[in-house]
């Protein structure tokens, strides 16, 4: 989640500008050999580590269009809520808690990531 | 200090080493739209009927996975939807699959109410297989009726002989076990053909036309454990009725029915088979051979004639544990990989590389991902 009033020191990263981070969307980055999915939620910023504690599906790939689409009775594979702040994985839709790491049925929790955004650039504090 | 930033490849979804090793898949669903399956149709009568404004007889389930996944989502086209052969390969570029052997996911055509429309799907979903995938280089395991041994051999005599066609795809459920001897004509043409009988689960059994599946409530239990047991007891009816005596070379895959139930099968099935031995002489197929007992013990057939597709693979996460489990239930003899592309049970083939029971052993790991299936598919 994107903190407030932080010196943006060497503890933060810079991993996109917003306008990379479409709103509702995510993007994956690794830093430092640290895979890292950065999500836009409502203009907020949130950062939790990239693989699914279940089978280790990449969760930048959320919301990703599924093929034939059209055809199917759901655009994409997973994806970001912005209303419960949680993202649905694109295998097997385990929802994350993308403020807490947190997937409420298993009580299994993946690593979140301090945000921060300056000058349309968004950092994330490793 | 610099930290490196880099932004993630994102084709690629499963571990990097998947794709150094050859990754067979055997249960990997195309799902033709309504209209284009319908104008494959040759006989008009059918295609009449099956045209009109009520479609297909409904065959309406009593419980959805959208019930059990958050917000409504789809558990069958949780992937999409491949309907021609580039949609196979951009899923399967993403999954590190090199060969997927694909089959019409028609599942409940089994349990729709006429045999002569159903007929008229199964000849129009083969067609359909034979047009968009056989002649685009992919192989297919193609639509066997169950309902109709008959047409059964017919559909095997016409389209059987395409190069392309490397296996029948059908159904197990509870009604009538593939133990059957309605079924001997049908066994004797796939022996002829050198194809495996793929047995995959139906949407046609769930839960409200099997005594088994009446009170679920949960699709946990409808998902996870009606189709096991169906599917244990074809595999058991199977080998009682003396199937593989009369069929030595026939091989037979079950699709979705799980598969760490074959040491239960295995110490079960030889432990009271053993002791209660004398009724195999009165099985139809020993009446008429005049033998007393099974060439060999029950579990011996398991081993020899049945595959399991492995998807989802629920490996424990302890790799001394899965190694021990993967013993027990003849996985390097019995499992072969299988994705479920597209549904939500999809099993992407990560296991082999982050558990050491496979990243440890070589041979096993080739077993599963492409060795058993290359031994019973001529591909
Ligand atoms: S890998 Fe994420 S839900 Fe299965």
């Amino acid at each position: 989640m994107s903190s407030e009033n932080v010196t943006v020191d060497d503890a933060f990263t810079k991993v996109a500008t917003t306008e990379e981070i479409p709103q509702g969307t995510g993007i994956g980055v690794d830093v430092d050999g640290i895979e890292i999915a950065v999500y836009n939620v409502e203009g907020e910023f949130y950062a939790i580590s990239n693989r699914c504690a279940h089978q280790r599906a990449p969760l930048c790939k959320a919301g990703d269009k599924k093929i034939n689409a059209e055809h199917t009775w759901t655009d994409t594979r997973g994806g970001v809520n912005e209303e419960s702040c949680t993202v649905s994985c694109p295998w097997h839709l385990w929802e994350w808690d993308l403020e807490t790491g947190e997937h409420e049925a298993s009580g299994q929790r993946i690593g979140t990531f301090d945000t921060h955004v300056e000058d349309q650039d968004v950092y994330v504090r490793i | 200090m610099t930290s490196s930033v880099r932004r993630l490849d994102t084709d690629v979804e499963v571990p990097p080493e998947a794709y150094d090793d050859r990754i067979v898949d055997l249960d990997f669903h195309v799902n033709p739209m309504e209209d284009e399956l319908m104008s494959y149709v040759e006989d008009d009568r059918a295609r009449d009927k099956l045209t009109t404004e009520f479609g297909s007889t409904p065959v309406m389930g009593k419980w959805d996975a959208a019930y059990a996944i958050k917000e409504g989502n789809e558990g069958l086209y949780t992937q999409g939807r491949a309907e021609h052969a580039e949609d196979v390969h951009e899923a399967c570029e993403m999954l590190a699959v090199d060969e997927p052997i694909v089959n019409p996911g028609i599942n409940n055509l089994n349990l729709q109410h006429h045999p002569v429309l159903k007929n008229a799907v199964c000849q129009a979903a083969n067609d359909y297989m034979l047009d968009n995938f056989v002649d685009e280089g992919i192989y297919t395991s193609m639509m066997l009726p169950k309902w109709d041994p008959e047409y059964a051999v017919e559909e095997l005599d016409r389209v059987g002989e395409e190069d392309g066609v490397v296996a029948a795809y059908s159904w197990f459920d509870p009604k009538v076990p593939w133990g059957n001897e309605q079924f001997d004509p049908v066994f004797e043409k796939l022996v002829e053909l050198d194809f495996p009988l793929m047995l995959h689960g139906s949407l046609s059994y769930w839960p409200q036309h099997s005594y088994i599946g009446d009170d679920m409530l949960t699709w946990t239990e409808i998902l996870g454990f009606d189709w096991p047991i169906h599917g244990m007891v074809n595999v058991i009816n199977m080998i009682m009725r003396g199937v593989f005596d009369r069929f030595p070379d026939l091989n037979v895959v079950i699709q979705e029915a799980g598969h760490w139930w074959v040491p239960f099968l295995r110490y079960r099935m030889d432990e009271f088979y053993e002791m209660h031995p004398d009724d195999i002489q009165i099985t139809p197929r020993k009446m008429e051979s005049g033998e007393k007992y099974l060439n060999q013990a029950p579990s011996e057939y398991l081993k020899d004639n049945f595959y399991l597709c492995t998807q989802p693979f629920a490996l424990p996460r302890n790799s001394g544990e899965a190694s021990k489990m993967l013993d027990l239930s003849f996985a390097e003899e019995m499992f072969v990989y299988s994705s479920d592309w597209p549904h939500q049970t999809l099993d992407p083939p990560t296991w082999f590389y982050t558990s050491r029971a496979f990243s440890d052993d070589e041979d096993l790991r080739n077993a599963v991902l492409h060795g058993n299936a290359d031994e019973i598919l001529n591909i």
